[in-house]
């Protein structure tokens, strides 16, 4: 079916055409942009679930491909696609859309237009981001999502917006600039000149070889002797490329010690900032660590693998604490993100199979979550303005709806069984106590199930319960129609989530399985493996359509009923 | 017994897919209330929420008649057992991930369909209770929605046929638990209360997970390690994983079959027979590790869990607060159901237990040491329902010793008859606070049983029940683990005849606050202090089921009568509930029974059927004479001013201000956190992270940049003096080298 094969160009790019659409509206017809942004949203929401429904679980790893060639002498093309994992996360995007919007319909009444048009291009830039197969082309798909983001929360942020988005923009250009460079380090290392290419498929398969040679001659000097040059390079520079790429991310994630920025840029962004942000613009932190730094630096990972689940576990811990020490809801609800995105890092640091579904899953876990928890307390925010938990009290009483939302989900974000949040929290402690790391870190890590208890129902219980302190408490209305159309969404997401995982496990599990057998061509001591070799083989190459013959601005369409390479096809799932 | 009823006549095919309706009844119950509770009208809310459960109940009635079957049986797929006596139900799988899946799996066996028939009877007495007791409550609809959802998540977790599974119940219920002890939310207290209980169970909860991941670590060595023959090597067992995954309660019991397996690659000595379970694990994350330590410290993990939710020490603080909310709510939750849970849960893994004797002898002393502290601050207490609680946090310390000396079926009637009698007293208690203007303080009653005749007989009933007095229920179920402790040996460990001693103290002290407790407020003369001046006995809604569960506390007894049984394939001496039990807990005994054989350690098959009439006349005996002493003393039958001894003062204030416990757990672990997230947050995020590196590196950045600028300050006067100043020194410089 060829509608599918440009299916991912819609879903990239068509909030940017809304965005256009926008420019055209007079900026005093609040109503109008509005809806029209809705409307985008929605058409892109109906793409998104396209686009997850045509994705064939036991098909080849990338899917919906779409190749143009764009710039192509400097081995760069306009290359889209998806795994299991992208697909997912397009889909969340997409669900958050529309609700973004409507979280936004009452409390943004200045610059209506530009904040519109920030939300969609921002919607395209992270849809490219996700979409993407060319690695330069993820680049500048992660580089643009920095400009609307900072508008959202330089421009319609709260009183220190202006600090908190300078900061929030140095902190993460630092990261991918230094990424940057680590790239094209990569790409002069990828080949001879000409044959070099930015596509993310070519890039990896041509750092394959020298990957083996460098963990053969990490577990053994005797393997050392005769490297490629390529090998050679890597083993000498590749921790400082593998430490730039993860720089980048674990500053998106945000990982400790370098989640400083997060705090401020929630605390200052509008509800919509917020919910984007924690919904999905974190994830490209985590997304960045499983499509790009592990699988082309597997060695690098192994080697720094007890660092990165330190810092993990630290945050894990950590930001627990943090949010226990916090009187500003925002704030906390920040210091929790750190907590949660921990559990993400640690799950795919098991590289292994369960921890890695569960960090796949909790990265969508916590989009939803926390992004309903931000867009809930958005709504007391939207009432009253304020933001510390002294401030409340009591809010049971006026708004008994709102309430019943703010503590289901409360309950998924602490993991209860029923919820979605157990299923990732579960899946990545099991991974974590099946994998190689030691015992007490998982034991370490299950401390984390008591504080996300305690944190979390210590704001319920300051905001919700007790005595109405304030007399402006009193008379809070409870949410109106428009408020229980955006939070029911999320609220039914959070049980089908958690009782119904197994479809949206199935079309996560090829990725699993070969991220983490792309990891373990690298393992040090392989003692397990967890893939037969004929399966292993299949999941550590990378197949992608060819590089169609370059003819500037003529689309060539790729038949995915006919696959392009006899071996494209990877074995039926048990 | 199987005489006594005809057979099941109807297909059992249907029964075990109508399985789920069990549990989907009150959760549609729960969701009508929750939903569109606030539209109905009082009636339409309690008919929906009581005619719930009243449906679990007759459906888990038939259950438990067609659990008197012999057809009624269920094929283990991870070995060629089968559990015989059971039912069982798989609705697909609910996540899966690498090796590991659960399954929405129920199986109900004859031990989770005796809960099935306490969980719902009780409960349905208790909703039943609660539509006159919650009558003029505004949220009454949220009320039974909660309920609901409790007994709901109640029947999930006994329903279970897998670890994850009975931890959706476990959490579900410490939930429900949270949400109706802060049910009065304005209340401050009152909700902390919940999250105090929520945390404290959070706790708990952290253990079992814990434990329940080192399982499946074991499960995937045995798979790998187990000597051929044994069930974890078989193709079955692989079939097995697949279909249900490893945590599936029949994939446990085949690992406990496997764990006692004779190995013959072991050095057979003196003291250690060569069984698989003293091999060390030779791969995966447990390397190095023997596998009856593993289990050990898995036990002991399971034991973290349960004490949170059983409320046994160090984390029984919780459930005497939790008695902020509606006393129905202690009566169901905190007495009759969710409390008793880790008692299920170690029943349920019996199996498991009694792999490791230093395990056992651990729950048996937590379970002795929390039975006599929680009685000890029992004595001091004046409100009825802390003493309530107490003696629950007591009695399901006796539980414990239960399942530490290996008498399952001893603590798991325990559970049962507790149910029953602590339920009537726990209503019995609301009861009088609803006709004395919600007086809970004992020593401002008095006299009741004039005005409150129906609460008077049936607390009566419930306290005799408790003591332990020979025609009531109470009497078997605890003088039947004292008796196991007397006669048990863990032969490694030799702690249960010390606890037999100490349990004896604390049956005594038992007997005497439950005197104390009954003839402070029913006896005697009314107290001026009294709110209101006379009492009203409450309507029938709450009395009925008094009455009925009063009914229960006596007849129960039969279930712990030895001599009864007219079964010719039953042990001589064997009492019903253990007959009854044995398909559930036939595996534990085997391994316990062949204990001495295999495991070098264990129970002693000897004195396990030897009921001696001694035993139970001694424990019997000082119950009497205790609660005689304690009645004798309350009663005023010995004219003279009554005064507490002076020496003893203190001691009385220790204990009623409960030892401290909490004031302690306050200063050790509540404070330090709160410290170190404050000093965390203040030295480490705040100045370390962000002040020092991050507006550091800026700050840096932005003096190097002032420093350059001074450098390009474009005035060419500036750069000018600087080339002079330049080429001055370098003339120097080289004059210096020309003339050296």
């Amino acid at each position: 079916m060829n509608a599918s094969s440009t299916l991912l160009n819609y879903v990239v790019f068509l909030p940017m055409a809304f965005a256009l659409l926008l420019l055209l509206l007079p900026g005093n017809e609040k109503g109008q942009i509005r809806f029209a942004t809705l409307l985008g949203m929605l058409v892109n929401l109906v793409t998104g679930i396209w686009a997850f429904a045509a994705f064939k679980p036991g098909g080849p790893e990338f899917q919906l491909e779409y190749r143009l060639s764009w710039l192509s002498d400097l081995g760069i093309s306009y290359h889209l696609g998806v795994d299991g994992l992208a697909v997912a996360l397009v889909l969340l995007t997409a669900v958050l859309g529309p609700l973004v919007v409507l979280s936004s319909w009452r409390f943004v009444e200045e610059r209506v237009k530009e904040f519109h048009v920030c939300l969609l291009i921002l919607q395209t830039a992270m849809m490219g981001a996700l979409c993407s197969l060319d690695v330069m082309l993820f680049y500048i798909f992660f580089e643009a999502m920095l400009i609307p983001m900072y508008f959202l929360i330089g421009v319609f942020g709260s009183e220190e917006r202006q600090k908190a988005a300078l900061k929030f923009f140095l902190y993460t250009l630092v990261g991918s600039l230094l990424m940057l460079l680590a790239l094209l380090w990569v790409f002069f290392l990828s080949g001879p000149e000409g044959t070099r290419s930015f596509d993310y498929a070519a890039l990896y398969n041509s750092l394959m070889d020298a990957n083996r040679e460098v963990s053969l001659c990490m577990q053994n000097n005797a393997h050392c002797s005769n490297l490629s040059a390529t090998a050679a390079a890597l083993l000498q520079w590749g921790p400082w490329m593998f430490g730039a790429f993860a720089l980048a991310f674990a500053i998106k994630v945000p990982m400790f010690p370098v989640h400083t920025w997060l705090p401020d840029a929630h605390v200052q962004a509008p509800v919509a900032g917020s919910m984007v942000l924690a919904g999905v613009l974190l994830k490209m932190g985590t997304f960045g660590f499983w499509r790009y730094a592990m699988p082309l630096f597997p060695a690098q990972a192994w080697a720094y693998q007890n660092v990165l689940v330190a810092l993990s576990l630290i945050g894990i811990v950590y930001g627990a604490l943090m949010c226990l020490a916090q009187k500003d809801i925002k704030k906390l609800i920040a210091y929790s993100s750190v907590s949660h995105m921990g559990f993400c890092m640690l799950g795919m640091l098991t590289f292994q199979a369960e921890g890695t579904m569960g960090a796949a899953y909790q990265m969508l876990n916590h989009g939803v979550s926390t992004g309903a928890l931000f867009l809930l307390f958005g709504m007391l925010y939207e009432r009253r303005h304020l933001r510390n938990m002294a401030d409340y009290g009591g809010i049971a009483k006026a708004m008994p709806i709102f309430t019943v939302f703010f503590i289901i989900i409360t309950f998924s974000s602490i993991a209860v069984p029923g919820t979605n949040g157990f299923v990732g929290e579960f899946l990545v402690l099991l991974g974590t106590f099946k994998s190689n790391l030691p015992m007490w870190a998982g034991i370490l890590a299950t401390t984390g199930v008591i504080f996300g208890a305690a944190y979390m129902l210590w704001v319920v219980q300051r905001v919700f319960f007790g005595p109405v302190t304030q007399q402006a408490n009193a008379s809070l209305k409870d949410i109106n129609f428009r408020e229980f159309v955006t939070a029911l969404p999320l609220v039914l997401l959070v049980f089908f989530m958690g009782l119904r995982p197994q479809p949206i496990l199935e079309v996560l599990s090829p990725s699993v399985e070969r991220y983490v057998a792309r990891v373990h061509q690298a393992r040090p001591n392989p003692e397990a493996k967890t893939l037969s070799p004929q399966r292993e083989k299949e999941a550590l190459w990378m197949h992608v359509s060819a590089l169609p013959p370059p003819q500037p601005l003529h689309v060539q369409q790729v038949d995915d009923s006919q696959p392009l390479l006899a071996n494209n096809q990877p074995g039926e799932r048990p | 017994m199987e005489k006594l009823f005809p057979e099941y006549p109807f297909p059992l095919q249907t029964l075990e897919n109508g399985l789920w309706l069990i549990i989907a009844l009150p959760l549609l119950g729960a969701f009508i209330n929750g939903v569109f509770g606030k539209a109905l009208s009082r009636k339409s809310v309690h008919w929906v929420a009581c005619a719930s459960v009243g449906g679990s109940f007759l459906l888990s009635l038939l259950v438990i008649w067609a659990l008197g079957s012999a057809s009624a049986f269920v094929p283990n797929p991870f070995s060629s057992d089968t559990a015989r006596y059971a039912l069982s139900a798989d609705y697909g799988t609910w996540f899966s991930a690498g090796g590991f899946k659960v399954n929405f799996g129920l199986l109900a066996d004859r031990l989770s369909a005796s809960m099935l028939l306490v969980i719902t009877g009780v409960g349905f007495l208790i909703h039943l209770y609660s539509t006159s007791y919650m009558e003029h409550d505004k949220g009454y609809a949220k009320y039974f929605c909660f309920l609901n959802l409790f007994v709901a998540m109640m029947l999930t977790l006994v329903l279970a046929d897998s670890l994850v599974l009975l931890f959706v119940g476990w959490e579900g219920v410490g939930l429900c638990s949270y949400l109706l002890i802060g049910f009065w939310y304005d209340d401050n207290a009152k909700a902390w209360a919940g999250r105090k209980a929520f945390i404290t169970n959070r706790i708990g909860d952290f253990g079992f997970l814990v434990a329940s991941f080192l399982l499946v670590l074991l499960v995937a060595a045995a798979v790998k390690e187990a000597p051929q023959g044994t069930p974890a090597t078989s193709y079955r067992f692989s079939v097995g994983l697949h279909e249900k995954g490893p945590l599936a309660f029949q994939s446990l019991s085949a690992l406990a079959t496997t764990l006692v397996a004779q190995d013959s690659s072991l050095e057979p000595s003196e003291n250690v027979p060569p069984l698989f379970i003293h091999r060390h694990i030779e791969t995966g994350p447990l390397k190095g590790y023997s596998y009856a330590g593993v289990m050990t410290v898995v036990l002991l993990f399971f034991l973290l869990g349960a004490a949170g939710k059983s409320a046994q020490l160090p984390l029984y603080v919780w459930l005497p607060d939790a008695m902020a909310g509606p006393t129905p709510v202690s009566a169901l939750i905190h007495a009759a159901t969710m409390v008793t849970a880790g008692v299920y849960l170690f029943c349920r893994i019996s199996y498991l237990v009694v792999l490791s004797p230093f395990a056992m002898a651990t729950i048996a002393v937590v379970g002795c040491l929390t039975a006599l502290i929680a009685a000890l601050i029992a004595f001091a207490q004046d409100d009825i329902k802390k003493i309530l609680a107490y003696s629950t946090v007591s009695q399901l310390g006796f539980m414990f010793m239960g399942i530490g000396c290996g008498l399952f079926w001893a603590a798991f009637l325990h559970v049962v008859t507790h149910a029953f009698f602590k339920a009537c007293m726990f209503l019995g208690a609301g009861s009088v606070m609803h006709g004395n203007g919600d007086e809970t303080n004992i020593k401002r009653l008095g006299g009741l049983r004039k005005e409150m005749p129906w609460t008077a007989w049936t607390f009566l009933i419930g306290t005799l029940a408790i003591t332990g007095i020979v025609p009531l229920s109470g009497f078997f179920s605890k003088d039947a683990i004292l008796f196991g402790l007397e006669t048990q040996q863990l032969a490694d460990v030799h702690v249960l005849h010390t606890l037999y001693y100490l349990g004896l103290v604390a049956a005594a002290c038992t007997a005497f606050y439950m005197v104390r407790l009954y003839v402070l407020t029913f006896e005697g003369q009314r107290s001026p202090l009294a709110k209101l001046p006379h009492a009203h006995e409450s309507a029938w809604p709450m009395t009925l089921p008094l009455g009925v569960l009063a009914v229960l506390s006596i007849v129960a007894i039969l279930h712990g009568f030895p001599y009864l049984l007219p079964a010719p394939n039953a042990s001589p001496n064997q009492t019903l509930m253990e007959f009854y039990l044995t398909p559930v807990f036939g595996l534990a005994n085997r391994i316990g029974f062949h204990a001495q054989t295999l495991l070098g350690n264990g129970l002693d098959k000897a004195s396990w059927e030897s009921l001696l009439w001694t035993g139970w006349l001694k424990a019997w005996l000082i119950a009497l004479a205790s609660g005689g002493i304690s009645a004798f003393l309350y009663l005023k039958l010995w004219r003279g001013e009554r005064k507490f001894p002076a020496i003893l003062e203190p001691l009385r204030r220790f204990a009623q201000n409960k030892f401290f416990v909490d004031e302690l757990y306050e200063l050790l672990f509540i404070e330090r956190a709160k410290g170190l997230a404050k000093g965390l947050y203040r030295y480490i995020d705040a100045f370390l992270v962000d002040r020092v590196a991050v507006h550091g590196t800026a700050q840096t950045v932005g003096f190097v940049g002032k420093v350059l600028c001074w450098f390009q300050n474009g005035n060419v006067q500036a750069y000018a003096s600087a080339i002079a100043l330049a080429l001055a020194v370098g003339l120097t410089y080289a004059l210096l080298q020309v003339l050296s």
